[in-house]
């Protein structure tokens, strides 16, 4: 018997960038402009995209990834808005990776879509570790989880370039001052935008819709 | 469960690596882990416990070596962070570093980028072969 020690370097993470990455380049050739959408259980997710949706689909073409654990029921919801959805079930997975997404990439009509909506598992703390190829990332955060649900999940609001903080007009009733949630996440990156949200208040509806096709209008400019 | 998943891909590479070596048992397994990486350890080496069962890794040692976050600074600090500190200033006073809320330079005290930190490496493993003679 002999032993050998092999040294691998093997970077389970940087694994997953590296398809990431080739997602993105994917995503650039056919000018596909996606967002990964992350936020716990009830942030209101689906939502603030089927917001999006109404507002923005007869000026772009849009298709969404729905990730969830088992269930369907969000890919249904955005199936009624008539747009092409893909669900995504990871079964025992707590978060989508790039695999994933690459897989879910090939039902995608690139070559028709011009916004790629990618609605994550819901979970604060799984999506952080893993990138899909997404141009923006959102966290979307309610009032509802408690004003000390940020400081409680430092790294995903660190590293996303957009956060939402929903439902806002049930901030009284559930005893949650919205604007030391906002006060957190700027102490953890101060350079983020903030944007407060309710479905009950159009104005910032509006808000958050014109925050995701300017972004969308910037990557082609950029182009 | 997000170590499953991650154990299932260490379990894989490690597999295949024995495998082009002409393994016949897998002794070792070392990994090193970012201490902001959101994995447990413990969780992981289970995880792989079950993975490997009936397999020439099933009594592998799992070995995890812990990496430090790493910092850059405007006040142009590269290195380590001061995790004294660091836990002296937040709240949750948690030995997982992922928690602490901001990574202050250690020169500046100024809030600094994470540049490592993160990492899940497989690092080595050690194996048996058949003698050639």
């Amino acid at each position: 018997m002999l032993m050998h020690v092999i040294d691998m370097g093997h970077d389970v993470y940087k694994a997953n960038d590296k398809v990431a990455e080739k997602n993105k380049k994917k995503l650039d050739k056919y000018q596909v402009f996606s967002v990964n959408v992350m936020g716990a259980i009830g942030s209101g997710k689906t939502t603030l995209i089927e917001e999006v949706i109404r507002q923005l689909k007869d000026k772009y073409r849009i298709a969404v990834i729905a990730g969830d654990v088992i269930a369907e029921m969000d890919s249904s919801r955005f199936r009624k808005l008539d747009v092409p959805t893909i669900p995504v079930n990871t079964g025992k997975e707590c978060h989508l990776d790039a695999k994933l997404v690459e897989k879910a990439l090939d039902e995608v009509d690139l070559n028709n879509t011009d916004l790629l909506l990618i609605e994550n598992v819901g979970n604060l703390i799984c999506p952080v570790d893993f990138k899909l190829g997404e141009h923006l990332r959102v966290v979307i955060v309610s009032v509802t989880e408690g004003d000390d649900i940020i400081l409680k999940h430092p790294m995903i609001f660190k590293t996303s370039d957009l956060a939402v903080i929903n439902k806002v007009d049930i901030a009284h009733a559930v005893d949650v001052d919205a604007e030391k949630m906002r006060d957190d996440i700027l102490s953890l990156n101060p350079n983020v935008p903030v944007i407060l949200t309710s479905k009950h208040d159009w104005e910032s509806l509006e808000t958050w819709i014109s925050f995701i096709e300017l972004e969308l209008k910037n990557l082609r400019i950029d182009k | 469960m997000h170590e499953f998943s991650i154990a299932c891909e260490i379990f894989e590479q490690v597999m295949a690596t024995a495998k082009e070596h002409g393994a016949t048992e897998v002794k070792h397994v070392t990994l090193q882990m970012g201490r902001l990486s959101h994995t447990n350890p413990d969780q992981l080496s289970f995880c792989f416990k079950v993975l490997s069962e009936e397999s020439i890794a099933e009594n592998a040692d799992f070995i995890v070596e812990m990496i430090p976050p790493s910092l850059e600074c405007e006040c142009g600090y590269t290195g380590t962070v001061d995790e004294e500190k660091i836990r002296e200033n937040c709240e949750f006073k948690s030995e997982l570093l992922a928690y602490a809320a901001v990574m202050e330079c250690p020169i500046c005290g100024k809030p600094a980028q994470i540049t490592g930190g993160r990492e899940l490496i497989i690092k080595s493993i050690e194996i048996e072969t058949e003698d050639q003679n």
